[in-house]
């Protein structure tokens, strides 16, 4: 286990180093007007060049790269050269995260809730009126664009419910709408897939020997079925907890969240480099831990999963 | 049950009594924005975004009036030297810098300006203004391109205390407008030092000796500013606090928050605008938003570089024949597509010159009804007749030399629903008149990102539509995209226009006045000679004035400074907010008194 665990913490580190580097040098191949906004005509070419020396985008790439590993390696983000100029990344993302996480927690938590039990419930009532309506729901999530419904239930939601349109973290009642919206489509994606896994689970033969041997359905539903239906989702679970942290675009935007939602985009359309580097960073990590995560839950849920060869892994 | 309906009924009233308190006052003013700040550090930003703080926040030595009418501020009189190269200014005695929290750190003296100068001027601090600031002050521009190093050289200097003198390289006529703007405000060079590479990054990191303060500063939240009680001119600003939430969808919300009653003010967006109009409850708080002097015209590209599909060496030919640019020139409906961005009266944000009109004036007169560029400012350029006309001699004139139709190449950001609209708009139209066998006009969109980069900068069009803010408040502003060295539309490069001094007629024209720097009069009409040629030539297309549209707002309108350019229309001082927004008939008549209010105004104004 311990030599598994090194081996994908090895192997973590090459891919994160990739990934860094490549979004690095790709950030140095965007136009250098992107970094002066609107008023790039009007700046003499000395201004410009005083402006590129201060971001440090006149060194060679090779020595700007390293300058960013030698910092990394002591900690160092660097320093907002754009988006907040002047400010330490670390001090614009910290106060973020925490709202993206909480939202994106909170709705995943509702999501698994409610989605696991109407999937449950779609699939013990497979092709009767619940199972319908519950497919119309999941149909009309995925069909109609969110930014289409989540704009809707925030107008008519606020308007009906008497709920502040803005999230405002002293106002208790604006924390509501947000989660709930955010949940919508988590609730459809896993009311659908663990519906789908389960019927496939019931056409097995296991199960029917279970049912002739005069199991109670409930027992096999519980013990058998959902456990085994569950193995596939649950390795995308921590995954799903862990990218709470890079927010919702839309959602915190229309609420207006200070989360982390939109804010790579943001900062990749500002060329806000030290930025976009030290968000790529922190989400690949959060998605290699995450993955990595994954795998042990779903040893946890099957012992079958072995995670290293060498003990007859699948 | 009786007690716990009795708590729910008390919890609906507190929460309801809540909300209801959130409703805008008199006092303060509420508005929803979708742009955060970069930073406050005023003496390096160039955009209007972070200026709409900055203006409200630090004075500097002169402001404008509701008229447009430059008056004192920190500065209480001045004089100039004969040579119009030396200004000295008195400085208006027991002005305070205040922190954050309103309390004193020092006073105002002349010191602050030659600190913010040289901090200014330093490249290392990247300043996006300095080169409007070094351009006319004497020895700045070496200082700042590293080929001086002694400051004391540069023309800022404080005398004493109060006393500060501002040397220039040539006389200025409009240096006065100048120090409106950010690059001229002062700075404690002590707080500056101490703050150090953190100056401007939030509210506790600068001082402030303007109107309002920022007590609370909260990127993606909010900011909110409170009115300064240390300030010398308090008695004229008359709102307590200007509240500010952060949405990033503001432009779609804002209109229901307004109706909601939790903003105070909200431009209603294009795509609104109709239902607004057709709801004669909303159409009752719905009236014109101001428009600005930035001015927009359909340039005509004499550097073509793009690609081969479009023909670049035919459009090349074509552009050069002053009557093909005649046909488009008058062929082009600007009516027709200003209403895709104002479909109500589009004709407010119509002009027919370069220069907007009420940008300058010269003893009361408007610089646009001077000299020849007079008949132009009267006359819409759209005329049928005349477009056929010149398309005839176009096609008579490049018979055998140019290939019919014309491919015209017009690039249009496709990040904007209105531009989107408005290429299809031109296209249809101006085919639909001159006729396909002359033009075939080839929308090609390009994302938002980069757009100019991507298209006028590198000369990747044929016809664009363009835009130009002004930097002072001189009609020489609004040539510095057509002379040599810009990256516009290369007029320079146009056939037949270069004289004996290897100039073109236009800017031959431009320098003589520029030239002119003692005579106003003299200089305003030299000028609108230059800009009535270059607009005869068909070097451009005159099209529109920036802002306009419609706003539903609280703001008492016409009450805060006026200006041609720069930050001072950006500040809340001398505005209120009223009980109800105004209509479009209250506002059109509170806008005739203010204009003939300021017509008197200026021709009374000694600056």
């Amino acid at each position: 286990m311990i030599r598994y665990v090194l081996k994908r913490f090895l192997q973590s580190m090459i891919t994160l180093f990739i990934v860094v580097s490549m979004v690095f040098l790709l950030m140095r191949l965007l136009p250098l007007e992107g970094y002066f906004g609107d008023g790039y005509d009007k700046l003499s070419a000395v201004q410009k060049t005083a402006a590129l020396e201060r971001m440090g985008l006149l060194d060679p790439w090779y020595s700007q790269l390293g300058h960013f590993y030698l910092k990394l390696a002591r900690g160092d983000l660097g320093t907002s050269i754009i988006y907040r100029r002047d400010v330490p990344v670390t001090e614009v993302i910290a106060p973020r995260i925490p709202y993206s996480m909480y939202f994106g927690i909170t709705a995943t938590l509702m999501a698994l809730v409610l989605g696991l039990t109407l999937g449950v419930f779609m699939a013990r009532k497979k092709g009767k009126t619940l199972d319908r309506a519950g497919t119309a729901y999941i149909v009309l999530i995925n069909a109609v664009p969110s930014a289409v419904y989540l704009l809707f239930i925030q107008l008519y939601g606020t308007s009906l419910f008497n709920l502040p349109i803005l999230f405002d973290r002293y106002r208790v009642k604006s924390w509501i709408l947000p989660a709930i919206s955010l949940s919508l489509g988590g609730v459809a994606g896993y009311a659908m897939w663990i519906r789908r896994y389960m019927v496939d689970e019931l056409n097995k033969d296991y199960i029917k020997l279970a049912r002739a041997k005069g199991l109670p359905e409930k027992l096999i539903m519980i013990r058998h079925v959902m456990r085994n239906a569950f193995v596939p989702m649950a390795q995308y679970l921590p995954a799903a907890i862990l990218s709470t942290i890079s927010g919702s675009i839309y959602i915190e935007s229309l609420y207006s969240i200070p989360g982390m939602g939109g804010l790579l985009v943001d900062v990749i359309q500002r060329q806000d480099n030290p930025m976009v580097q030290a968000l790529v960073l922190i989400f690949s990590s959060v998605g290699i831990i995450g993955l990595f995560l994954g795998d042990i839950l779903m040893a946890i849920f099957d012992p079958r999963i072995k995670l290293v060869k060498g003990e007859g892994a699948r | 049950m009786k007690r716990s309906l009795f708590f729910c009924l008390a919890t609906v009233l507190l929460f309801s009594a809540a909300i209801a308190g959130a409703a805008p006052k008199s006092e303060d003013f509420y508005s929803v924005y979708s742009g955060e700040l970069t930073t406050l550090n005023y003496l390096v930003v160039a955009a209007e975004n972070e200026h709409s703080v900055i203006a409200n926040v630090i004075d500097g030595l002169v402001e404008y009036d509701k008229y447009g009418v430059l008056v004192p501020s920190l500065a209480t009189d001045w004089s100039n030297s004969a040579d119009g190269k030396t200004w000295t200014f008195t400085l208006r005695k027991g002005v305070k810098w205040v922190d954050t929290k309103g309390k004193d750190y020092a006073e105002v003296v002349a010191q602050d300006w030659v600190d913010a100068a040289k901090y200014l001027f330093d490249k290392k601090n990247a300043s996006l203004t300095a080169n409007i600031a070094y351009a006319v002050i004497k020895n700045a521009k070496p200082y700042f391109e590293g080929k001086l190093t002694d400051f004391s050289q540069v023309g800022v200097k404080a005398l004493d205390k109060y006393t500060l003198q501002y040397t220039l390289e040539k006389p200025v006529p409009y240096f006065l407008s100048m120090l409106t703007y950010v690059c001229f405000l002062p700075v404690n060079g002590d707080f500056l030092a101490k703050a150090g590479a953190r100056f401007g990054t939030d509210n506790k990191n600068i001082l402030y000796n303007g109107a309002y303060i920022v007590d609370n500063f909260e990127p993606q939240v909010g900011r909110r500013l409170v009115r300064n009680d240390k300030y010398w001119d308090k008695d004229h600003v008359y709102i307590k606090r200007l509240n500010y939430k952060y949405n990033k969808e503001a432009s779609t919300l804002g209109p229901e928050l307004f109706l909601r009653g939790e903003i105070s003010s909200v431009a209603i967006p294009s795509s609104l605008i109709d239902s607004w109009m057709k709801d004669s409850a909303k159409k009752a708080i719905v009236r014109p938003a101001e428009t600005s002097s930035y001015t927009y015209f359909y340039a005509f590209n004499f550097n073509p570089n793009f690609e081969a599909q479009y023909e670049p060496d035919n459009w090349k030919v074509v552009v050069n024949n002053k009557n093909f640019r005649e046909a488009l020139f008058h062929a082009l409906d600007r009516r027709a597509a200003m209403m895709t961005a104002e479909p109500y009266a589009p004709e407010r944000r119509l002009q027919n010159t370069i220069t907007p009109r009420n940008f300058v004036n010269a003893g009361g007169k408007d610089y646009v009804d001077m000299a020849d560029l007079a008949k132009f400012a009267k006359t819409d350029s759209f005329s049928k007749a005349l477009a056929l006309d010149f398309k005839a001699k176009a096609m008579a004139e490049l018979a055998g030399k140019a290939k019919f139709p014309v491919k015209v190449m017009m690039p249009y950001n496709a990040g904007s629903t209105d531009w989107t609209n408005r290429a299809q708009v031109v296209e249809q139209q101006l085919e639909n008149l001159l006729g396909k066998d002359f033009i075939d006009i080839l929308p090609v969109s390009f994302p938002a990102t980069n757009f100019l980069g991507a298209t006028r900068r590198k000369g990747n069009y044929a016809l664009q539509e363009c835009n130009w803010g002004p930097d002072y408040a001189d009609p020489e502003t609004y040539t510095d995209p057509f002379v040599t060295g810009s990256n516009y539309n290369w007029p320079e490069k146009a056939a037949g226009y270069a004289q004996a001094n290897g100039k073109t007629t236009y800017e031959n024209m431009v320098d003589a006045a520029k030239a002119e720097v003692v005579n106003i009069a003299k200089r305003y009409d030299l000028f609108a000679k230059a800009e009535a040629y270059f607009i005869g030539e068909a070097f451009v297309i005159p099209y529109a004035i920036g802002g306009g549209g419609f706003e539903a707002s609280k703001l008492e309108p016409f009450s805060y400074p006026f200006a041609p350019f720069g930050m001072s229309y950006l500040k809340f001082k001398g505005q209120t907010v009223m009980q109800r927004p105004l209509s479009t008939e209250a506002y059109n008549k509170l806008k005739d008194t203010w204009e003939s209010e300021r017509e008197e105004a200026l021709k009374k104004s000694k600056f």
